[in-house]
């Protein structure tokens, strides 16, 4: 039930968010070119290395993790600015898998001392996490893939985890496993013996999904994760990564529109920009403005996670994740329209923007599931 | 060492210019402002000197107090504090008129060094770094590429159009920066934190004791009476090849023609 309205009612930025924005957008204009883009893409290393080093240099990996474990200390809203110019530019890097979900779930279900190992490594960019919490088959509602049996000084775990984002790639993996007594969080070496990552085919090859098979996997009790009721841990980082999801789309959103609009300016048919002509000019007229709504519901729940609003961040991130879906979805769709038989070639960037809205569509949740999560929370 | 830096508020150098005629100066509505993009290089040098000289880096801006964003995100970069010399009387300066307000600003500092951008991206006149080294009766080694600092004395390659000289001066000096000079890191997120809790001293011209009549548009040696847009872009000439290699021949005079070799 939403009763209380979260504190910050701006979405004014800071002078320092501002120039955040700014800087990030500044390195990735001229780090993530199209090139540069496509090969990471079609290459065998799965991301961007050297991009993610530099983001690490620069504190942009660390940014939520607190000063004392070597991070920013800073909230969800540095965060969403970086993950909104991330969506601009499509960046390979294991930003969602990583800082969000990953750092999310170890956060607040690892204990003190287990953040206090992870985390540090986390934001210096060389542990890189991928949480394995489906099954093969997907099922947002289902139990994990992965079963977790007691032995004497700690655990096995069995089973195949899929859909694991930047599983192949990852160093380390958070685990949801079930157990005789319930849900219990892991933390795996990606390396260890009888974890086996094969890469799947995806739609967005920009951002790679991997399954991943245990068999017969020994884990200490010391990576049992012992914070949080591990339920409420992993629901907070898949909670924080539906919002960041639905930040990165405001971002493709508005770099589509953005596109879309220079093209329709600059491409003369019948003697004429086409922009000049109704059916261009509604169609982007129609965009701006979905695009600017949907920036407002990902503000709104980007702020109202950073404040740790629980009641509302159950009507703000299903919301934000639903519609911002939709919307980048029909803009890409449009944009292929507009950039007429240009947008149809592998060479242009438009399909890529189209098939990382399909595939965020659907990533955490299609806009039904997130509708359904909505009505509960509203109690209709 | 004390560095002082000082840099410009420009019009986004990417963006469209307008040009507004009423008062024949930029119209800065119609254009986001930045930091000159040349002064990124003077500043990554400065921050280079804090790492291996432990230099003190102060940034000087001259300009409306609307400016100040600009001040804070040439401390993002890192450096130590900020001067901002902020008067209405200022408004419509040209560069001499620039120049002298900066230069008295300096007379305040202690400094070793003074680094500039060589141009700014909106006026582009080169005049600014030379002049202010005048008034101050300093050397000036303009176009550097290379510098470096040994004990008392800094050592630039002076960039043109054949190569490079060797100039050597005794500090203080006035210095100002190619492009070539090194490649500007980009603020860290720490920095960007840290930028607005550094100190940040504004001063009016009667502060520095700049007579108002000497700058501003009144005082300016330079006057625009009128200005036209760019002429469209002529055709560019093509070089086509018969199959007997004069093409190739064509091609490398017209380039050394042009000086691109």
């Amino acid at each position: 039930m939403s009763t209380t309205a979260p504190p910050t009612v701006t979405f004014a930025l800071t002078e320092e968010q501002q120039l955040l924005r700014s800087m990030v957008r500044e390195l990735l204009t001229e780090r993530v070119t199209s090139a540069r883009l496509r090969e990471v893409m079609l290459g065998d290393e799965g991301y961007d290395a050297v991009l993610w080093r530099e983001l690490a240099d620069l504190g942009l990996v660390g940014l939520a993790i607190p000063e004392h474990l070597g991070g920013g200390g800073s909230g969800f809203v540095e965060v969403s600015i970086v993950l909104e110019e991330l969506g601009r530019v499509l960046a390979p890097v294991p930003y969602l898998s990583s800082v969000v979900l990953g750092a999310t779930v170890v956060a607040t279900g690892g204990s003190e001392d287990q953040q206090a190992r992870v985390l540090p490594d986390v934001a210096t960019g060389s542990t890189r996490l991928a949480l394995a919490h489906l099954d093969t088959a997907g099922r947002l509602t289902g139990p994990p893939g992965i079963r977790a049996s007691r032995v004497a000084d700690g655990w096995v775990l069995e089973g195949e985890a899929g859909y694991v984002v930047d599983g192949r790639t990852a160093t380390d993996l958070v685990v949801a496993a079930t157990t005789d007594d319930g849900l219990e969080l892991f933390l795996v070496d990606a390396e260890a013996d009888g974890v086996e990552r094969t890469d799947v085919e995806v739609l967005d090859a920009t951002r790679p999904m991997a399954t991943v098979g245990f068999s017969g996997v020994r884990v200490d009790d010391a990576n049992r994760l012992t914070g949080a009721e591990p339920m409420a841990a992993l629901h907070a980082g898949l909670q924080a990564a539906v919002v960041a999801i639905a930040c990165e789309q405001v971002g493709g959103t508005q770099r589509t529109l953005e596109d879309a609009t220079a093209y329709a300016r600059d491409r003369v048919q019948f003697g004429r920009a086409i922009g000049s002509f109704q059916a261009v000019k509604h169609r982007l007229a129609e965009m701006l403005v979905a695009a600017e709504s949907a920036r407002s519901a990902a503000h709104h729940a980007a702020r109202v996670l950073a404040t740790d609003e629980r009641q509302e961040l159950a009507v703000a991130a299903p919301l934000a994740k639903a519609y911002c879906s939709e919307v980048y979805e029909q803009a890409t769709g449009d944009a292929i329209q507009i950039f007429g038989g240009i947008g149809f070639t592998w060479e242009h960037d438009t399909h890529l923007y189209f098939k990382r809205a399909k595939s965020t569509k659907l990533l955490l949740g299609d806009p039904k599931h997130h509708r359904s999560l909505l009505g509960d929370a509203l109690g209709i | 060492m004390k560095v002082l830096v000082p840099v410009k508020r420009v019009p986004d150098t990417a963006g469209e210019k307008k040009i507004d005629p009423n008062d024949n100066t930029v119209d800065r509505e119609s254009v986001e402002s930045v930091l000159c993009p040349v002064n990124e290089f003077a500043i990554e040098e400065a921050v280079r000197l804090k790492e291996s000289h432990d230099a003190e880096v102060t940034v000087l801006l001259v300009g409306p107090e609307s400016a100040q964003p600009i001040v804070r995100k040439a401390l993002s970069y890192g450096l130590d504090a900020g001067l901002q010399v902020t008067d209405d009387a200022i408004a419509g300066s040209d560069a001499l008129g620039t120049a002298r307000v900066i230069a008295k600003a300096l007379e305040e500092q202690e400094f070793d060094l003074v680094l500039f951008g060589n141009q700014s991206t909106d006026a582009r006149t080169c005049l600014v770094p030379a002049a202010v080294a005048e008034l101050l009766g300093l050397p000036s080694l303009t176009y550097a590429r290379h510098l470096e600092i040994d004990g008392g004395s800094v050592t630039v390659h002076r960039e043109h159009e054949e190569g490079w000289d060797v100039v050597t001066s005794q500090l203080p000096a006035v210095v100002s920066v190619v492009e070539a000079i090194n490649e500007p890191r980009y603020p860290s997120f720490k920095g960007i934190m840290a930028a607005k809790s550094k100190p940040l001293d504004v001063r009016s011209l009667a502060d520095l004791g700049v007579e108002p009549e000497q700058v501003g548009a009144n005082g300016a040696t330079a006057t625009m009476y009128e200005f036209k847009d760019r002429p469209p872009k002529e055709a560019g000439t093509i070089v086509e090849d018969d199959g007997t290699g004069a093409a190739a021949a064509q091609l490398a005079d017209w380039m050394t023609e042009k000086k691109f070799v």
